[in-house]
């Protein structure tokens, strides 16, 4: 895949000496052509400040920045073939919408008639030919999110920056939009570097994610990756939802360890490269919700007792409590001839080989 | 109404104030101006349009039927619009930047610029401006310097010009045009610049496509709050400007003081009220023009 962004060494702190706050430490990326990229994190773990970085906004204090093989270090942001959805969109309030999608194009010299073209071109591309004419402050905020948008992907950058584009909106315009963003991905061929907090966001539009923490990048991969291998703790506990298990190791050997279940039953589990505890310490194991599966009590890996069992509409949640007093929340999709267990229920754990990994902390 | 009728009871006593410092005073003057002169200043009851034919015209001393055009009262009058709009530039010209800076700063210094520039507002007029004075009479501190290094060999004069009104004035009025121009700033989305940046504007494309716009209301808030009281100016022009750069508030103050002609006074004051208004008028049309053009 050809490179489009490539940042090596990357260093970014605000504030100088002892109160120097490091916004990013050692940051490098390198992204595809054409790729659906994704910066996840809380708020304040720096994605924010690698997005303003890479459209120009903020120099790093280290590093290098190349855009299609040139570097763009040091160049204003006006001179970067890169343009940038807002979190408040930031359309200039006193233009129409078509005035705003031709921005871009107006200040690049285009002549009048291709600028004229294009925004026709990006009205249609967006579905907002009939609001050409509005100020931004007469359309709603969903409307506002595809002008935007439109705005810019008319001057045609190499790369689309959007920072937390749909924060704004509410779950059901998000979900719409999430498939719009997909759509214009796909028909533009623009490699995308979207910024969110919103893992689930992540997981659906990405092609890859960047799973970052304090300034760091903790994982970087396709969501499958991500979610299904975890490097550590945080990254386990910010993607979906992980019950977490302190467990014995029996046995290491092969990449893989042997624990101690609760209950006295023992299991083979997944252990990263970067660490081996030795035989009789206490890991940290995880288990995803939907990957364990209730069985008759007495059967299955572990044996549990249902505390409460929570309705979601597709699913159910069940919390049990293990054998040696340990949570676990069991996902449990809904079928009417299935009704969920009562409180007091005990009941046996399955879990499919390869579920159980070990963590590091 | 649901009860809440009484509350404008809570404006009378504004009311009561602005109908005897304002209103009636405004109709004593009109009143005033057309009646004729008191032997000794005053005015005797007679009516008569004579102050405001004297605005305009004057008669021949020897021959009354010989009638031109009062050029010295309309110079006044041109002057005093000239001098105002000039101080109205400047005072943008000089404002925008000081207020971009102070708009710019952390939160919390920014109330200490902002108290930095009510300062002035401190020392009573009459003492800044002849400190200005100081600064810029023939053997006053610039020309001293200047002379000192060698730069010129005589004084310039600088006192009893129009540029010596027109720095008073600029001084006197540079907050009043900071200050709203500052509100508008700091009432901007400032990723609104970022935005423009982003789509390839140059510095002088966002200053005009992007800032401007945004800040308008200020400069129209901070037009009004300096023309006006420019237009009416009285201590500046009458200490820096003298007898030869008089302006339209010493031209009246002069009718009702040394010249005992209160009629032709109030009728230049009542000219002068209609000429703001209008000046006001003229602006707001020309200014909101774009806005009402996009609403259409």
């Amino acid at each position: 895949m050809q490179k489009e962004i490539e940042i090596t060494g990357l260093n970014k702190s605000f504030g100088q000496g002892a109160s120097a706050f490091h916004a990013l430490s050692g940051i490098d990326l390198s992204i595809g052509s054409g790729e659906f990229f994704t910066l996840l994190g809380p708020s304040g773990c720096g994605k924010t400040t690698l997005l303003r970085i890479i459209a120009g906004f903020e120099e790093p204090s280290t590093g290098v920045l190349k855009i299609n093989g040139k570097e763009v270090t040091g160049l204003g942001p006006s001179k970067r073939p890169i343009n940038t959805v807002f979190q408040s969109y930031a359309l200039f309030p006193h233009m129409s919408v078509a005035d705003n999608i031709g921005f871009g194009l107006k200040m690049l010299g285009k002549p009048k008639s291709e600028i004229k073209s294009t925004v026709a071109e990006m009205l249609q591309l967006v579905r907002m030919e009939a609001m050409a004419d509005r100020l931004p402050s007469e359309i709603s905020g969903g409307q506002q999110q595809r002008v935007a948008l439109a705005r810019a992907l008319a001057p045609r950058p190499r790369v689309l920056l959007l920072d937390e584009p749909l924060s704004a909106l509410d779950l059901k315009l998000r979900k719409e939009m999430q498939s719009e963003l997909k759509r214009l991905q796909a028909e533009t061929g623009i490699t995308f570097v979207f910024v969110t907090h919103d893992q689930e966001e992540a997981l659906t539009m990405s092609d890859r994610i960047a799973v970052m923490s304090a300034g760091e990048i903790l994982q970087l991969g396709p969501p499958q990756e991500i979610y299904n291998a975890p490097v550590n703790r945080f990254v386990a506990d910010f993607i979906g939802d992980t019950n977490f298990l302190i467990l014995r190791v029996k046995e290491i050997g092969n990449g893989e360890a042997v624990l101690e279940l609760p209950g006295g039953r023992q299991a083979s589990a997944r252990l990263p490269e970067s660490i081996s505890p030795p035989v009789g310490s206490r890991v940290t194991a995880v288990i995803r919700p939907e990957q364990a599966e209730p069985t008759a009590a007495g059967q299955g890996e572990m044996q549990a007792v249902v505390e409460a069992a929570t309705f979601f509409g597709t699913d159910t949640h069940l919390h049990l409590l293990l054998d040696d007093a340990q949570g676990f929340v069991l996902r449990r999709q809904n079928r009417p001839d299935q009704p969920s267990p009562a409180p007091g229920t005990r009941l046996g754990l399955s879990f499919a080989p390869g579920a159980l990994r070990v963590l590091e902390d | 109404m649901r009860g809440h009728g009484w509350k404008w009871l809570l404006c009378t006593p504004a009311l009561i104030v602005l109908l005897l410092a304002a209103s009636g005073p405004l109709l004593i003057v009109a009143v005033y101006s057309f009646l004729s002169p008191g032997n000794m200043g005053g005015v005797s009851w007679e009516f008569t349009l004579e102050a405001w034919f004297r605005v305009f015209f004057r008669r021949d001393i020897f021959e009354p039927d010989l009638v031109e055009w009062n050029t010295a009262h309309l110079q006044v009058f041109w002057r005093s619009i000239w001098l105002s709009l000039q101080t109205t530039f400047i005072c943008a010209f000089l404002g925008f930047p000081t207020a971009w800076f102070i708009a710019t700063r952390p939160r919390l210094t920014r109330t200490i610029w902002l108290f930095l520039i009510t300062i002035p507002f401190w020392t009573n007029l009459l003492i800044r401006t002849f400190a200005i004075q100081e600064m810029i009479r023939n053997n006053g501190t610039i020309n001293a310097v200047l002379m000192w290094t060698g730069l010129i060999d005589s004084p310039i004069q600088m006192m009893f010009t129009e540029f010596a009104v027109l720095l008073g004035m600029a001084y006197v009025f540079l907050p009043l045009m900071v200050l709203p121009l500052y509100a508008a700033m700091e009432k901007m989305d400032f990723s609104l610049v970022e935005a423009g940046y982003d789509l390839y504007a140059s510095r002088l494309n966002v200053l005009w496509h992007v800032i401007l716009p945004q800040v308008k209301p200020g400069f129209i808030a901070g037009s009004i709050l300096v023309f006006i009281p420019a237009i009416g100016a009285y201590v500046t022009p009458r200490i820096l400007g003298g007898g030869r750069t008089m302006m339209l508030g010493n031209l009246i103050a002069l009718q009702f003081g040394q010249g005992r002609n209160w009629p032709l006074g109030a009728a230049l004051a009542l000219l002068m009220l209609v000429v703001v208004v209008g000046a006001l008028i003229f602006y707001l049309r020309v200014v909101g023009r774009n806005d009402e053009v996009r609403r259409g």
